[in-house]
């Protein structure tokens, strides 16, 4: 049994297939804003990597910020259950999940059996969020996937103290005026995404194994603060960023099963 | 009438406020504006004066940031802005009390921003229940009974005042009736809310009239099924894309702590002598509220009890955002929820909220897991 | 109410007001450390709570806003207000309350540490926000909690009502506290602490009366960090006495022609508002620098427990400001700027205090106008350091200044 899992992000769509509701068979990542065709693009992709054709898939969930505009699936499944069901999936130890999405971060708490049993999201700010890097990378003139570079390179972290993205604009701005290096201003921020999102987790509690999924998991730079905030060591698996495809395509498999 | 057409009837008062003050006024009523949370309604309405409430409105705020900053909340804030926009012209008076700091720094600018509509202050003690604080309360209300008087020159009499206590308390009866026959009658959110929203556009004869012959279809109708039960604590609950968000995701609201719904309706005012004396014994002998000084924090256990008693198996709370009394019990209210093994929600929402998709996907997340 | 972080200076003399409105301060928090390991029971209380209360009785009682601010100012407000946040609570509660839950939680703070409370002392005249923050102490650490309600005062003068209500409170808190603690109300010794709260009450009007001249014979920040004396200890004799001290100092500043601000004095302005605590330092120079003097603010006011009885004490307690209608907190602050040659008008738009900022935008633009001097306000927050910007600070002081100049020139 095939079944593909989409997840249409703010800023990303991702696409796994799923053999049996356990071998991943290929998947895809592409890079457009949701209302796009990125969500076109990443099934054909998908499609042609695996060989497959689009009659063969037995069942198509759609999770994410698009699940519901989207009409080619059969069912849609809010992305939090998807990343506790594809982390559970690839690390089934992982208790606690974060996950820093473009819009918005969100902290989940799984039981033994990997099933969501609590959950918190950000509030309104943006702070905390794929959001904040995407501004200041922005005022750096740094692409997204280089912060993790800048950051390695930091000897000594600026502090970036607000947590309001226009004050922490201006925040960088004098920084970078005084002559402060773009490694420490960049580690600084993702200490300051750290900062918030840890306060986040705690609010849920925290339960080793602790995972880290969604885009921003790739940054270095944030799992490192993240794990320093919250003394845990954090997990962190190559698939970070399709986790909300794979547990959509899991999803598929149980329903279909 | 049959239940789809009371509750066309509800929607359309709870819909268009406006429409509700150009009738009342039209009849040769005067109308008197009354502010969250709490006010004496039976004085306002003993007085021949039709009492409305105003809780602000889905709408953009651009006059009132004049006056306040973007961390009050938007509760004050469109009050404010509706009366700067002449929303309110007509009405006689307004009745704020002082029961949060927002609060009090809405009567101070009112003076200011909106003109035409006087101000009257009303000042509820928070040591409420001892004798010097019954004392206080009624020392308040005969101020309101003195501004009312200078506003509109109407009267007052305590005969009158005992009347409109028996029919605020049918009205009180009314509302707990329906609240506990919606916990299972098959009615969407958004019903429930045009129920508890419309009261504050209607004299209360009219509003009780209307839900009693409610109550009795809906007791006699379908009861809902397959739905996700819940509470819903916070001060409002009437975004009808936030309660859309409900219904489709087959959310069940079975009872709530809504300041603008139930809390309004826990408490009647006692038989006694005096008919004063027995308003003020009412604001006593209120609780569960957090704008009512509350040591033991009673109103956490209150919301426990009543989602096991509702049936509910999760608890939402629609959290007003900069709403800081609403804040610090949030915390409380998490652990005992955590405790007695409910799940919990909590959404940040404002009256500026346009994008519901954060919303909703929480919603969805949350049904999910049950 | 904290010191600010100075660079190593010579020690400083014994005799100056400085040093002993310090050791107050200091003394108030080890006072209360010594008297709970002796298994004295503490209370913490709010900074407008009845002091005369406590004092009579003879209780030690700590300010969780004074340690807040402290706290803040030494740069642990991010810290803290992030363990309170973990446990759920909002970031925007005010900073204070977010410290406080925090320190209840953890119970230590290297900035400044104090014993665990047995009671607390609540009073609401100063914002409804301390109840919820005491509610959830009390009710976390399963301690009695005093409450005493002192409504907003929506008219000019305070009515007799409120003025029964507040005696009646006031009577029955003395009575829950000589239960809780076992020890005992003296008429005697109310007059005792009236007669030292009225004494370091006058001495404190007067000494911030002194900006009266020109130039001012100190800066306004000394006020910040020597008011913390008049909220924990003015009903104490050695209050008196450092307050008289100060008024001597600023007497004689003015005589010799010196003053504690440090740099010539062009341009004259009012502050409005809790200071910045965790950014004192930036708003501090960003004043200095430019011969901005902070002459005067609300707490040169704000203080005046100035009264001959019982009664007075009452009516004191409800004539504060926060408590009182925007006229009467307008033309105090009016009689301030007027007083004091004041020339503008800085406003501390402070993200935690929602009652001081909620209808400051009028006020201050009727200040303005009855002044005719320029306003501006800025964004900050009292403890949270996240809610401040030094870029915005900066251009609107100096936004500040050029109109001051400019009036100047016009003169």
């Amino acid at each position: 049994m095939y079944t593909l899992g989409i997840d249409i992000g703010s800023t990303t769509s991702k696409a796994v297939i799923l053999k049996d509701g356990q071998e991943v068979m290929a998947s895809s990542i592409v890079v457009a804003t949701v209302g796009t065709d990125g969500v076109s693009r990443a099934i054909e992709e998908v499609l042609k990597e695996s060989g497959l054709a689009r009659e063969t898939l037995d069942c198509v969930v759609a999770t994410g910020y698009g699940r519901q505009t989207y009409e080619g699936a059969d069912y849609q499944v809010s992305e939090l259950s998807c990343h506790a069901l594809g982390v559970h999936h690839l690390c089934p130890e992982a208790r606690t999940v974060i996950d820093i999405g473009g819009q918005d971060a969100k902290v989940l708490s799984l039981n033994d059996q990997g099933r969501m049993v609590n959950f918190v999201m950000n509030d309104k700010c943006a702070a905390g969020t794929g959001r904040f890097l995407d501004v200041m990378a922005n005022i750096l003139k740094l692409d997204i996937s280089c912060l993790e570079v800048e950051a390695a390179k930091a000897e000594k972290p600026a502090g970036i103290s607000s947590t309001c993205t226009v004050f922490a604009e201006s925040e960088v701005i004098s920084q970078l005026a005084a002559g402060t290096g773009i490694p420490d201003l960049v580690a600084g921020i993702c200490q300051s995404v750290a900062t918030r999102v840890a306060s986040l987790a705690r609010r849920v509690g925290i339960k080793e194994q602790v995972a880290m999924s969604g885009g921003v998991a790739r940054n270095a730079g944030v799992r490192d603060a993240m794990e320093k905030e919250l003394g845990v060591t954090i997990r962190y698996h190559p698939m970070a960023q399709l986790m909300g495809a794979l547990g959509a395509a899991l999803y598929g498999f149980q329903k279909c099963r | 009438m049959a239940v789809n057409e009371l509750l066309a009837q509800l929607h359309e008062v709870a819909s268009s406020p406006r429409k509700q003050l150009d009738k009342y006024l039209a009849q040769g009523r005067k109308v008197v504006a009354v502010a969250p949370v709490y006010t004496p309604q039976e004085i306002i309405h003993s007085m021949g004066l039709v009492p409305m409430g105003v809780w602000g409105a889905d709408m953009e705020i651009n006059e009132a940031k004049k006056y306040y900053p973007a961390f009050i909340c938007s509760v004050m804030q469109t009050i404010l802005e509706l009366g700067i926009k002449g929303e309110y012209q007509g009405v006689s008076a307004i009745v704020i009390p002082s029961l949060c700091d927002s609060l009090k720094t809405l009567g101070q600018n009112w003076k200011y921003a909106v003109k035409g509509i006087p101000f009257i202050p009303m000042s509820y003690p928070q040591n409420r229940k001892p004798a010097y604080g019954i004392k206080f309360t009624k020392a308040g209300y005969e101020r309101v009974i003195s501004d009312l008087t200078v506003a509109t020159g109407a009267y007052f009499s305590e005969p009158a005042l005992a009347d409109s206590i028996r029919v605020y308390n049918e009205h009180n009866a009314v509302m707990r009736e329906f609240a506990e026959i919606a916990a299972d009658a098959e009615l969407t959110a958004a019903q429930r809310s045009d129920v508890f929203k419309s009261a504050w556009f209607m004299l209360p004869e009219e509003h009780t009239e209307i839900v009693k012959q409610l109550n009795e279809e809906l007791k006699a109708g379908p009861k809902a099924e397959g739905k996700v039960r819940v509470l819903v604590s916070g001060i409002l609950a009437d975004s009808p894309s936030l309660l859309k968000v409900l219904d489709d995701n087959g959310i069940k609201v079975v009872f709530d702590d809504v300041a603008n719904e139930s809390r309004q309706y826990r408490t009647d005012v006692p038989e006694m002598e005096n008919p004063v004396d027995a308003l003020a014994q009412k604001f006593a002998d209120m609780d569960n509220c957090t704008l009512l000084y509350d040591r033991d924090k009673k109103r956490v256990d209150y919301i426990i009890d009543q989602a096991k008693s509702h049936g509910a198996q999760g608890v939402i709370v629609l959290m007003t955002k900069f709403c800081d009394p609403e804040e610090f019990d949030y915390v409380p209210i998490k652990r005992a929820c955590e405790a007695a093994g409910l799940m919990n929600l909590n959404i940040e929402v404002d009256r500026q909220m346009v994008n519901y998709e954060q919303a909703n996907t929480m919603i969805q997340a949350f049904k999910e897991m049950f | 109410m904290a010191e600010e972080v100075k660079k190593s200076r010579p020690a400083p003399d014994p005799n100056s007001a400085k040093y002993k409105l310090g050791q107050i301060a200091a003394k108030a928090y080890s006072d209360a450390m010594e008297a709970k390991k002796r298994g004295e029971k503490i209370g913490w209380c709010a900074s407008n709570f009845p002091v005369e209360i406590p004092e009579t009785l003879g209780l030690y009682v700590c300010y969780p806003e004074n340690q807040a601010a402290g706290i803040a100012a030494r740069g642990g407000g991010e810290r803290m207000c992030n363990i309170s946040e973990g446990e759920g609570y909002s970031n925007d509660i005010c900073a204070y309350a977010r410290i406080s839950l925090a320190y209840a939680k953890v119970k230590e703070a290297p900035e400044q540490d104090m014993p665990q409370p047995d009671f607390l002392l609540c009073c609401n005249n100063i914002c409804n926000c301390m109840i919820k923050w005491y509610e959830n102490i009390a009710k976390e650490l399963d301690i009695p909690m005093i409450m005493i309600d002192i409504p907003f005062n929506p008219d000019y003068e305070v009515s007799d009502a409120e003025t029964e209500y507040i005696r009646a409170q006031f009577l029955d808190a003395i009575r829950q506290l000589e239960e809780i603690t076992g020890k005992k109300w003296s008429e005697e010794r109310f007059k005792e602490v009236m007669e030292s709260s009225g004494r370091a009450s006058r001495m404190w009007i007067e000494a911030t009366s002194q900006a009266k001249y020109v130039p001012s014979p100190f800066n306004g920040f000394d006020l910040l960090n020597h008011m913390a004396v008049m909220v924990t200890a003015r009903g104490k004799k050695e209050a008196g006495d450092a307050m008289e001290t100060l008024l001597k100092e600023y007497k004689e500043n003015h005589e010799k022609g010196v003053s504690t601000f440090r740099a010539e004095e062009k341009y004259r302005i009012m502050f409005e508002g809790i200071a910045c605590w965790p950014w004192l330092r930036a708003t501090s120079t960003g004043l200095k620098s430019r011969g901005i003097n902070m002459v005067t603010t609300i707490y040169a006011d704000a203080f005046g427990f100035i009264y001959d009885d019982f009664d007075g004490m009452c009516r004191a307690y409800a004539d504060v400001p926060n408590c009182m209608n925007l006229e009467k907190s307008r033309d105090k602050r009016v009689r301030l700027c007027k007083d004091n040659h004041v020339e503008g008008l800085l406003v501390h738009t402070n993200r935690s205090c929602k009652l001081w900022s909620g209808f400051m935008p009028e006020m201050s633009r009727q200040i303005g106008e009855a002044c005719g001097i320029p306003v501006t306000s800025f964004d900050g927050d009292q403890a949270d350091p996240r809610n401040f910007s030094e870029a915005q600070y900066d251009t609107r002081v100096q936004g500040l200044m050029e109109i001051m100049e400019a009036n100047k020139g016009g003169k």
